[in-house]
């Protein structure tokens, strides 16, 4: 009896093994089926062509190779001069560049922060602002910030403040994202408590939540920037103004050498707003958000 | 509810309460001034004049009143090649990267790779090729071969390897230590270690990250056109230059969507990867 | 007074608050005793209007409060301060601010976004603290206190509010012995000194009898008995909670708030 029960328990188990392994088996054919039929189209609709990948490589080479600034062993500190002939130039402009970032930044910050609240589903005062905001962030994120700087500059003229629109609006979407999620972490106690002691929205907001999440928004609004001036870098290169509008023009006017100072200079700038945020970061973790809500 | 000597009385046994410190107030006070001293010079160089910003407000309001009904304006077959060459570009992009991006990773892991020089210089190579650009590097490979599609991928491909090899090299270097060791302890060389004791620990994590790329470089293949790299960017730029503003809000919304269904099958995709 | 009418609060099919009609006069400290969902936090939200009643009124001196909505509902709140199990201070503040908390209804929006609590209001708040022996801790971050002052700064908080009532919902459940006794004192006293009425959730049948002027005992959202601490006799112990007090000192599953995640607050807009 014990046996027989035994022996169907087994051919069940059997009988779903095999069923869970045809499924598996399925689902791996199926994705792989899929993915070569990607790959495929992919190869085909995107020119995929290694001969002229082949072909390419010396030109690429070479474009480099060009690039590279002649500085000699006799008399370096005067031929990289030379290839920086027009750094007051491309200083001010890298300026202009870096605060596009930084302005478009702290706008997008503030509309993110201004909204963040409806965004959070256990915070939004109704139903209709939690959509709007919701919405409203996914659209700002999604629209690439390209495409918005080509309809500012249409708009508003060539220069960085299409750019900066572009910027703070993209970074609204993105962090506005970031910051409902925070929020939606928040302790739920002391909102409780607040409502309870007959507090409105905003204040309940701006003493109950606020201090909880201040430190996270500052953290991840730093991490950001860097990436925001690397953005308006190339912004430029559409007319917003800045290094990016200069790169491009040397670029079209094949003036080899400046195409590698002003890249170069690109690098050295984001890398050096990299490291400094990550200082202020640190410091600001370290020393708590006690004093920074106070 | 309170008298004045009672208020003064409180006020002289607990004077922060009422006033920081004065250490604490000049602090505050440089660190306000110098934050409003940087945004107003920002604002200073980057906005327009008032009469252009004025102008350009009334400009937005005619762009929107011109989107309205966006329609494909008998371009239909173009733009929709265009979209294919844009989701082809971000895969194709994103797969070079990936192929590229694992030996490289592995190099570029301070377990793996025991010269330290080596390990530094890749490093430093890796912070070199995502420093710049993809639209940077697009500029670069539409000069060297051609504009098309097949620059953009390259440009993609480039500036990710350098990213994904980062985030690989350190995923290698916060693998479990004891399974590698177990995997040693067989006797085996470096590359069946690798293969063995670090690669199933790993690969789940670079899943998710090359399908959280795909759904950036869909975004960002969707602009490489305007530089001539192919991909739907160059329609839109087109229809810009053209004042063609109903197709350009049909273009836009197109984008809109094929972004949100990419992240939204990524997304599930990436969900199912983690739980697996 | 306040007056309870058939007061009844759904959840699904679950009915957590069942009719309840009480009348509690001014000045009364009332414990409420009862099992781990019996009700007893879901009658205190409903009298706050953290949570909204399915049926019944809620009337306190004549005026009907269970239907405000808006600013009226906010005021009401400020009436009946409330005294949570987790004290529900806000962590990363200090316990001066914590404390000014309770003037957000009194002041204007703006200013208090901004922070800018005047001078008498600050004074007021040292002087409530300084009641329970916190003045000095005033600009300390709250997560740096102990349970039992942390319970302390949120009476502060409550007080002042200038409430006409306090609503303590298992105010002591969180802490030690000791500081339990601290702080029923500390309820005790201003329930004689500012002649405050005090409703007050209480998981240990002790502390009820030791500090209430009248006991309420729930059983699945119904008031069972309704009387003065000596008339608690074993069988209406034993009717309210399902078994003697002897096995309930054992069976320390009493307290909790079981219906606390079902019933979210509702911010007044």
């Amino acid at each position: 009896m014990a046996a027989i029960a035994g022996d169907a328990a087994v051919a069940r188990f059997e009988e779903r093994h095999r069923a869970l392994r045809r499924r598996k088996a399925l689902t791996t054919a199926i994705g792989t089926v899929l993915f070569a039929a990607a790959f495929l189209a992919s190869a085909i609709v995107g020119e995929l062509d290694p001969a002229r990948l082949a072909a390419g490589v010396p030109n690429i080479l070479d474009y480099v190779h060009r690039t590279l600034p002649a500085i000699s062993a006799r008399q370096p500190l005067t031929d990289i001069g030379e290839w920086y002939w027009a750094i007051d130039v491309w200083l001010l402009l890298m300026l202009d560049t870096v605060l596009m970032g930084l302005v478009g930044t702290l706008a997008g910050a503030g509309v993110a922060l201004l909204f963040c609240f409806h965004a959070a589903a256990n915070l939004a005062p109704n139903r209709w602002s939690f959509w709007v905001a919701r919405r409203g962030f996914e659209f700002a994120r999604t629209v690439p910030e390209l495409v918005f700087v080509l309809i500012f500059v249409f708009a508003f003229g060539p220069g960085p403040f299409a750019g900066v629109v572009a910027i703070a609006i993209h970074y609204a979407g993105a962090l506005g994202k970031l910051f409902a999620e925070v929020n939606e972490n928040a302790d739920p106690r002391p909102i409780e408590a607040l409502a309870a002691a007959g507090a409105g929205w905003s204040e309940t907001m701006r003493f109950a939540v606020l201090p909880q999440v201040l430190p996270n928004f500052l953290s991840y609004g730093l991490l950001r920037f860097e990436i925001n001036v690397r953005a308006a870098s190339v912004l430029g290169i559409v007319g917003a103004g800045g290094i990016g509008e200069e790169l491009y023009l040397v670029v079209r006017r094949f003036i080899y050498p400046d195409i590698s100072a002003i890249v170069l200079l690109i690098l050295v700038t984001v890398a050096l707003i990299d490291m400094g945020c990550e200082r202020l970061r640190h410091s600001l973790i370290e020393a708590g958000p006690a004093r920074a809500t106070r | 509810m309170i008298g004045a000597a009672e208020l003064a009385a409180i006020r002289a046994a607990h004077p922060r309460v009422f006033r920081r410190s004065a250490a604490e107030r000049l602090r505050l006070a440089l660190a306000w001034t110098l934050f409003l001293a940087v945004l107003a010079f920002g604002l200073w160089r980057v906005l327009p004049g008032w009469e252009a910003f004025a102008a350009g407000l009334g400009k937005l309001g005619f762009l929107v009143r011109f989107m309205i009904p966006p329609t494909s304006g008998g371009h239909l077959g173009a733009i929709l090649h265009g979209l294919a060459e844009t989701l082809a570009m971000a895969f194709m992009g994103t797969l070079l990267a990936a192929v590229a991006a694992v030996p490289l990773g592995f190099a570029g892991a301070r377990n793996v790779m025991p010269v330290r020089l080596l390990h530094f210089g890749l490093r430093r190579l890796f912070d070199g090729l995502r420093g710049i650009d993809s639209l940077i590097w697009a500029i670069l490979f539409v000069a060297a071969v051609g504009m098309g599609p097949f620059a953009g991928i390259l440009a993609l491909a480039v500036p990710d390897t350098g990213t994904l090899a980062k985030l690989f090299a350190e995923a290698i270097e916060n693998v479990e230590k004891r399974q590698v060791e177990g995997i040693e302890a067989a006797g085996s060389n470096a590359v069946e270690r690798a293969r063995f004791g670090i690669l199933p620990q790993v690969l789940p994590v670079m899943l998710s990250h090359l399908l959280y790329f795909f759904e950036s470089n869909t975004r960002s293949a969707t602009i490489l056109g305007v530089v001539g790299a192919g991909g739907i960017g160059l329609q839109l730029a087109e229809r810009i230059r053209l004042d063609d503003w109903q197709e350009v809000a049909f273009i836009i919304l197109l984008i809109l969507a094929t972004v949100a269904v990419i992240d939204w099958v990524s997304g599930r995709l990436r969900r199912r990867i983690i739980a697996a | 007074m306040l007056e309870i009418i058939g007061l009844t609060r759904r959840f699904g099919t679950v009915t957590a608050v069942d009719a309840v009609t009480l009348a509690i006069p001014h000045g009364q400290m009332m414990g409420i005793i009862g099992r781990s969902g019996a009700g007893k936090s879901t009658l205190l939200r409903l009298i706050n209007r953290l949570v909204e009643p399915s049926e019944g009124r809620i009337v306190f001196e004549g005026r009907d409060v269970s239907a405000l909505r808006g600013r009226a509902l906010r005021d009401w709140r400020t009436d009946c301060a409330m005294i949570f199990q987790q004290f529900n201070l806000v962590q990363r503040l200090d316990v001066l601010t914590n404390v000014l908390v309770g003037r957000l209804n009194h002041r204007g929006t703006l200013t208090s976004l901004l922070k800018l609590f005047t001078a008498e209001e600050r004074a007021a708040a040292i002087r409530t603290l300084d009641r329970f022996d916190l003045a000095e801790a005033a600009l300390q971050r709250a997560d740096t206190l102990s349970g039992g002052q942390q319970q302390r700064v949120a009476i502060a908080r409550a007080l002042m509010q200038e409430p006409r009532l306090i609503l303590a919902d298992e105010p002591i459940a969180s802490l030690d012995p000791r500081n339990g006794k601290v702080v029923m004192d500390a309820l005790r006293r201003i329930n004689r000194e500012d002649g405050l009425t005090v409703l007050c959730n209480l998981h240990t049948l002790d502390t009820a009898r030791q500090y209430c002027d009248r006991i309420v005992g729930m059983r699945a959202g119904r008031v069972v008995f309704d009387g003065i601490p000596a008339q608690l006799t074993a069988p209406i112990v034993r009717d309210i909670y399902g078994m003697g007090e002897e096995d309930l000192d054992r069976a320390e599953t009493v307290t909790g708030t079981g219906l606390e995640a079902a019933s979210r607050p509702r911010i007044a807009a």
